[in-house]
């Protein structure tokens, strides 16, 4: 390859890097956009709808979100597995209310509670991990069924 | 099903968040620009078919490589293989509180992968089939008071063939059975290899098979040809990174092996995206409807999954490879696709390492308190370790994605550096070198690319 390959191809490559760049700058200040109406607004009410920007109000940052409520029944989520988003730092709360006696057991964080009929499992800790982590059942694990009542997302702050 | 998702079936923990997509995107840029610049500055003249072998110091060789470091080594491997077996066949039958699935899945299977990289080829040393082998002929030699009859010579055209074989049964155990954690599925599984090793070793020598068909064996090798410490004849030292990779002669059997290792991780990282997701059930119900059991229909899907894997890999190298043919010279396109197979090696260890690395970081940390209790029963304690847990915050998932994004793109440049290589000795004119190259270019940027994209799926 002679000398003006070389020029020719690094021509190229800064010309990639620009083009790189341009594209993914917008996107990246418009990720950044909704990227806090998705973490504050709902800590995982409703996990089918979690990409949809959320409108926040200057209250809903202010008070406490409620805690995240999963029912179980016949030791199986009513509204099948959810996945809660969280990011960092912030505090978790979790509410999993059981028609029968049950022992929860969140991963990772490594904390276990017990569930049953009007007692229901509650959760209160700082996500202070990083990563996805599964929240199963064990009495359903026990029993041969599918463990898995939801799945946590701590993503970075 | 897929080894991460197995996860839950050792210790259940912590999964890797999907890499951004800014950080997709930066990284499949620099990727393009390395690939550029690479192709405009890139020597002109092949530096990695001569090493640069700088021995170490006598004394070190001499220890190294002595008669009783030669049996300490193997000793310790062949304690291990029965630890698993034992620990497998008699201890608790949970995946996360017995040792052997653990130590076979994350310890052996990935923790040697770095090993390899940075040591060389210590595997070598402590390969237990490899040592019982050798004890076994030296027993024997001795008790027939001479030399051995000379065993069968290796077959060329077996080749890898053997190793390919043994590696995608590994595959099939770890990402499709779904009884492949089960310690007892593990001491089985580990007896049966080691059966059938001996065997082969009968017939065609210790260190004849231990070279090309021992699955293991070759496999920890072709990681352990980039690292810079090797051995040559009775002494160790120093080469260029890289260079072992150019010495390798690829034989029948090379290339499909690499698919295999690239293909099973591609699949696992696959098995928990979308695209993979959506056709679990039609396949599914199509397997049920063949009569197999709902267990049995699931595994045949994922066989079905794991094969298509390999294929595309294998596919989509040999339509590089025909690509490199066009462009001219004498080489025919299965000589081409041998001289070229060694830029896949950097490859596969990049698609390991992004993918495994933290599994191998959190997991890895179980076998401190699985080996103070291996069995899993009540009130052992033998290190006083029995109690530990796994540190899930040791790494942010932040410096993940850049470990991951780095492993990728490092992958992809020493397997661009290794082609071009590779080109420069095998054609004779440089333009057909370089001609040939733009199609090498092209089959890595899509397995890098792919790399990423599997790296960005949610698995969860």
């Amino acid at each position: 390859m002679n000398p003006k390959h070389r020029i020719v191809l690094i021509a190229l490559s800064v010309l990639v890097a620009l083009v790189a760049i341009v594209l993914l700058l917008p996107e990246e200040s418009s990720e950044r956009a909704d990227e806090p109406s998705v973490s504050a607004g709902q800590t995982g009410a409703a996990p089918p709808s979690r990409r949809e920007p959320q409108p926040t109000s200057p209250e809903a940052d202010s008070a406490p979100p409620p805690p995240t409520r999963i029912v179980l029944a016949g030791g199986e989520p009513e509204d099948g597995v959810q996945e809660i988003n969280v990011t960092a730092g912030e505090v978790v709360r979790l509410v999993v209310s059981s028609d029968s006696p049950d022992d929860i057991h969140l991963h990772g964080y490594d904390i276990e509670r017990d569930a049953g009929p009007g007692a229901p499992a509650r959760f209160r800790f700082e996500a202070d991990i990083e990563g996805a982590f599964e929240i199963e059942s064990h009495v359903a694990e026990d029993a041969g069924l599918e463990p898995l009542i939801a799945n946590l997302v701590v993503e970075p702050g | 099903m897929a080894l991460l998702a197995h996860a839950g079936d050792l210790a259940g923990g912590r999964s890797d968040l999907p890499i951004p997509e800014q950080l997709f995107g930066v990284a499949a840029a620099v990727v393009l620009i390395v690939s550029f610049i690479g192709l405009a500055v890139l020597w002109p003249t092949p530096r990695l078919e001569q090493g640069g072998f700088r021995a170490f110091p006598r004394a070190v060789s001499r220890v190294l490589l002595s008669g009783p470091a030669a049996v300490i080594f193997g000793a310790a491997g062949v304690f291990l293989l029965g630890l698993v077996i034992w620990s497998g066949l008699t201890g608790v039958q949970v995946a996360s509180a017995n040792f052997a699935p653990t130590f076979v899945y994350v310890v052996f299977w990935l923790g040697l992968v770095p090993v390899s990289l940075i040591f060389g080829d210590v595997f070598r040393a402590f390969n237990p089939w490899r040592a019982i082998g050798r004890a076994v002929a030296w027993v024997a030699s001795v008790a027939a008071r001479g030399p051995l009859p000379a065993p069968l010579s290796y077959p060329e055209r077996v080749g890898h063939w053997p190793a390919v074989a043994g590696i995608f049964a590994f595959a099939v155990l770890e990402v499709v059975a779904s009884n492949g954690t089960v310690p007892e599925t593990v001491a089985i599984a580990t007896l049966v290899y080691s059966a059938a090793t001996f065997v082969a070793m009968a017939l065609y020598g210790v260190e004849a098979w231990c070279d090309r068909g021992e699955a293991f064996g070759v496999y920890f090798n072709l990681f352990s040809r980039i690292s810079p410490l090797t051995r040559r004849g009775d002494e160790l030292g120093l080469r260029r990174p890289l260079s072992g990779l150019s010495e390798l002669t690829a034989g029948a059997g090379t290339v499909p092996l690499l698919a295999v290792m690239i293909g099973s991780v591609t699949f696992d990282g696959a098995s928990e995206a979308p695209v993979w997701t959506a056709v679990v059930p039609d396949l599914n119900d199509f397997m049920a409807s063949l009569g197999l059991s709902p267990e049995k229909a699931l595994e045949a899907t994922f066989l079905v999954g794991l094969i298509g894997a390999i294929l595309l890999v294998y596919g989509f190298y040999r339509l590089g490879i025909a690509g490199a043919r066009s462009v001219g010279g004498a080489l025919s396109g299965e000589r081409l696709a041998k001289v070229f197979v060694v830029s896949l090696v950097p490859i596969a260890l990049a698609y390991v390492s992004a993918h495994y690395m933290t599994y191998l970081i959190f997991q890895g940390q179980a076998i401190s308190f699985l080996a103070s209790n291996p069995l899993g029963k009540d009130g052992v304690d033998i290190f006083g370790t029995a109690g530990n847990a796994i540190d899930y915050s040791v790494l942010g998932a932040t410096a993940v994605w850049y470990w991951q994004v780095a492993l990728v793109v490092v992958g992809h440049v020493a397997a661009l550096t290794l082609a071009h290589d590779r080109a420069l000795v095998v054609y004779d004119e440089p333009t057909l070198a370089v001609r040939s190259q733009y199609w090498m270019l092209t089959v890595m940027v899509g397995f890098t690319c792919l790399a990423l994209l599997l790296l960005s799926q949610s698995n969860v």
